[in-house]
């Protein structure tokens, strides 16, 4: 369709840019500003250059918040894909056990983060934690899931995965149901077996939607807060305090509004990144 | 558009939401709006309160708004008042008075009627709360005060003697010790490590403002908790601030934990929900007898209009009354906090049939004041706390955690 003004495309646009004006660019620069000011929300601002960069830097909290959210993606990224495939080829066929499978594990999707939290604060108790019980039953001995500082931010990303993996599945799902099935019909045709069928023929058919599974389990991740609000609050000993919960430390615990604006700076600066890459590793997929 | 107006923007919305719960004065009131973050039946002890103030005069509305905990309340105050859109009305913890006085938006309370008739009990006031308290303008008055006390399940206690060392609290956790119960717990959080830091004869900072972090007794206190942990008779619970303090007493009730470290404040709640029953007992002496205050203190904000000051005070001059706040202690835990208060729960025969609520009262003659610290709160959030868990969990050696902390300390407290 032609514009009938060269203008209409853009008051078209306008109810989107505005509010994206309003909610994304706006406080966007206001944090880049900030990000340059000793400011405790009380007493005026104070200009102080690259010192809050220099701070997060030099206190390792940079290194480590990003590592930890970095961690934690890895591990879900992975697992979500891993599990929902698995799942959805598991499930991908008629019949009520596998529809009730389906809603089942897509339940989780569903629930709130807090119900989350809570739930899973009971179900990794290093004491009285269903898991540990379990554990102590088959005569294994016990973890400390969330206080010890190797195990919990594992532990945070199993929760994650529990929780996406739902949605992973669905997408892997529509993805199967959307392959032409005489591909596979004439893959069989000519000998290959199921294993065979699923590794030449399956999967690479499902590069696209796994692509899109991984990108949104990497948001899920990176945006990650209530669950570690709830279950952890940053701990042990910093252990799980991923970007975003840092961003909120130092903002509301510590008064340091310059330093959550340019811990959020450098945050952007990272989805952008991540952002760029997954657009390159696209485009280098498209057929010229 | 400055950064104000957005949080003006911000503040304007919560406010709005606030305003939503049907909770509008009569016509010809003044509302007053009061953030408060108490949870629990706290909340509906104080809610009581505020009912009957509202009831008893027909000028003044008081409308308390639920806010979180202690920490989340402060960030939505500080943000309200960097919008100027604070209430008149609020309470903060100790530890960030001196911050709060500092940038100058604490109304001065000396001039109001009466504010140095009411009869404060002399460990609670400001000051008896903090070490040159009373060379400063009056900004805070204190309500719902506490100290941290020892509970016991009396049923796996049995008629043991109360330890009162620290060698008898080691020994009497590991005797209580037992396969799916410790016997002791405490959360590993700077309000236990200052009542050990002082009871190991130290002080978190000195008078003359040095943060010596207790020096030997910081040491001391560390390497006490860390020989618990160790022996396996103490239990640390998950989580930080107020989710491990919680945790802890859901670990007490369900008799995971036979002996706990907590606040007076949960006297009332910890009686009323155990299936066992409980009893209180003071914190054991180091070298010394020693427990920090804790809870928070009434302030006004300096930015909100006079009549709502003024209007403000009243409501807090209704509070400090000895019934209502007799009422309050008697309901919580907390403790009374003035004189007349304290009287009124002795002659009617209150602490005689509930002992536990005595203990902290008993104790205060050994609380030791807070340091008018500017970087208190910075010191205490960003500083020790972390490390306390380091030390703990990764069993750091004290000394070199201290010593860390002292030189971070020293920066944050400029």
């Amino acid at each position: 369709m032609k514009p009938s003004r060269p203008a209409q495309p853009w008051w078209l646009l306008s109810p989107m840019l505005l509010a994206l004006g309003i909610f994304f660019l706006y406080p966007l620069l206001s944090a880049f500003k900030t990000s340059f000011y000793e400011w405790d929300l009380l007493t005026p601002p104070r200009f102080v250059g690259l010192a809050n960069y220099r701070a997060i830097l030099a206190s390792g909290e940079l290194l480590s918040s990003l590592g930890t959210t970095l961690l934690v993606s890895v591990v879900v990224v992975t697992g979500s894909l891993v599990l929902g495939l698995a799942l959805a080829l598991a499930v991908h066929r008629p019949g009520r056990v596998a529809a009730l499978a389906r809603s089942a594990v897509f339940s989780a999707y569903v629930v709130s983060w807090v119900s989350v939290g809570l739930l899973f604060l009971w179900i990794f108790d290093a004491d009285a934690g269903v898991v540990n019980r379990a554990l102590a039953w088959l005569g294994m001995p016990g973890a400390k899931w969330l206080t010890s500082t190797t195990l919990a931010p594992l532990t945070v990303a199993l929760i994650v995965i529990w929780k996406v993996t739902g949605y992973a599945m669905v997408v892997f799902l529509s993805g199967l149901s959307a392959l032409p099935p005489e591909v596979s019909e004439a893959a069989a045709l000519d000998g290959a077996g199921p294993v065979s069928r699923l590794r030449h023929v399956t999967l690479p058919l499902l590069r696209p939607t796994a692509a899109f599974v991984a990108t949104t389990s990497l948001i899920a991740s990176f945006q990650l807060f209530d669950v570690v609000r709830l279950l952890t609050q940053g701990g042990p000993v910093r252990s799980t305090t991923v970007l975003v919960y840092a961003i909120y430390e130092q903002l509301f615990r510590d008064l340091r509004v310059g330093r959550a604006s340019a811990l959020v700076v450098i945050f952007f600066v990272v989805l952008a990144l991540l952002s760029w890459l997954k657009l390159r590793a696209f485009r280098a997929e498209e057929p010229a | 558009m400055d950064r104000r107006a957005f949080l003006l923007a911000s503040a304007a919305l919560s406010g709005t939401a606030a305003g939503c719960d049907g909770r509008a004065e009569p016509a010809g009131r003044l509302a007053v709006p009061f953030w408060f973050t108490y949870g629990g039946r706290n909340r509906a002890t104080l809610e009581k309160l505020v009912a009957r103030f509202n009831a008893a005069q027909n000028e003044i509305w008081i409308q308390a708004v639920f806010q979180g905990d202690y920490f989340e309340g402060l960030a939505k105050l500080r943000t309200a008042l960097a919008a100027r859109a604070a209430p008149p009305l609020s309470h903060v913890v100790g530890e960030v008075v001196p911050y709060l006085a500092a940038a100058g938006v604490l109304e001065p309370l000396d001039e109001y009627p009466g504010a140095h008739e009411l009869a404060l009990e002399p460990r609670l006031d400001q000051a008896g709360s903090f070490h040159g308290g009373a060379e400063r303008p009056l900004v805070v008055l204190p309500f719902n005060r506490s100290t941290p006390i020892a509970y016991v399940n009396a049923r796996l206690f049995g008629d043991r003697e109360p330890p009162r060392t620290w060698d008898e609290l080691r020994q009497t956790a590991r005797q209580l010790t037992r396969s799916g119960c410790f016997g002791f717990g405490c959360p590993i959080d700077w309000w236990y490590w200052a009542a050990l830091v002082g009871q190991a004869g130290g002080r978190v900072v000195e008078p003359d403002g040095r943060v010596t972090l207790g020096g030997a007794a910081g040491v001391a206190a560390i390497a006490f908790w860390q020989s618990l942990v160790q022996r396996g008779v103490m239990k640390q619970p998950p989580g930080r601030d107020y989710n491990a303090w919680e945790q802890l007493s859901q670990d007490f009730l369900a008799e995971r934990v036979a002996m706990i470290w907590s606040s007076t404040a949960f006297v009332r709640y910890l009686e009323e929900t155990a299936d066992f029953p409980v009893r209180a007992l003071p914190l054991p002496h180091g070298v010394r007898g020693s427990v920090p205050t804790g809870g928070t203190h009434f302030v006004l904000l300096k930015s909100a209009p006079r009549e709502l000051k003024q209007a403000a005070w009243r409501f807090v001059r209704f509070l400090l009354e000895p019934e209502p706040a007799a009422f309050w202690s008697s309901e919580t835990g907390y403790l009374p906090v003035t004189l007349a208060a304290a009287a009124r729960l002795e002659a009617s025969g209150f602490y005689a049939k509930h002992p536990n609520y005595r203990v902290a009262l008993a104790q205060l003659p050994v609380a030791e004041p807070w340091p008018w610290s500017k970087g208190l709160f910075r010191i205490q959030r960003e500083v020790v706390q972390p490390r306390l868990e380091a030390a703990l969990l990764e069993h750091r050696d004290p000394e070199r955690v201290l010593a860390e902390a002292r030189a971070l300390a020293e920066e944050s407290a400029l």
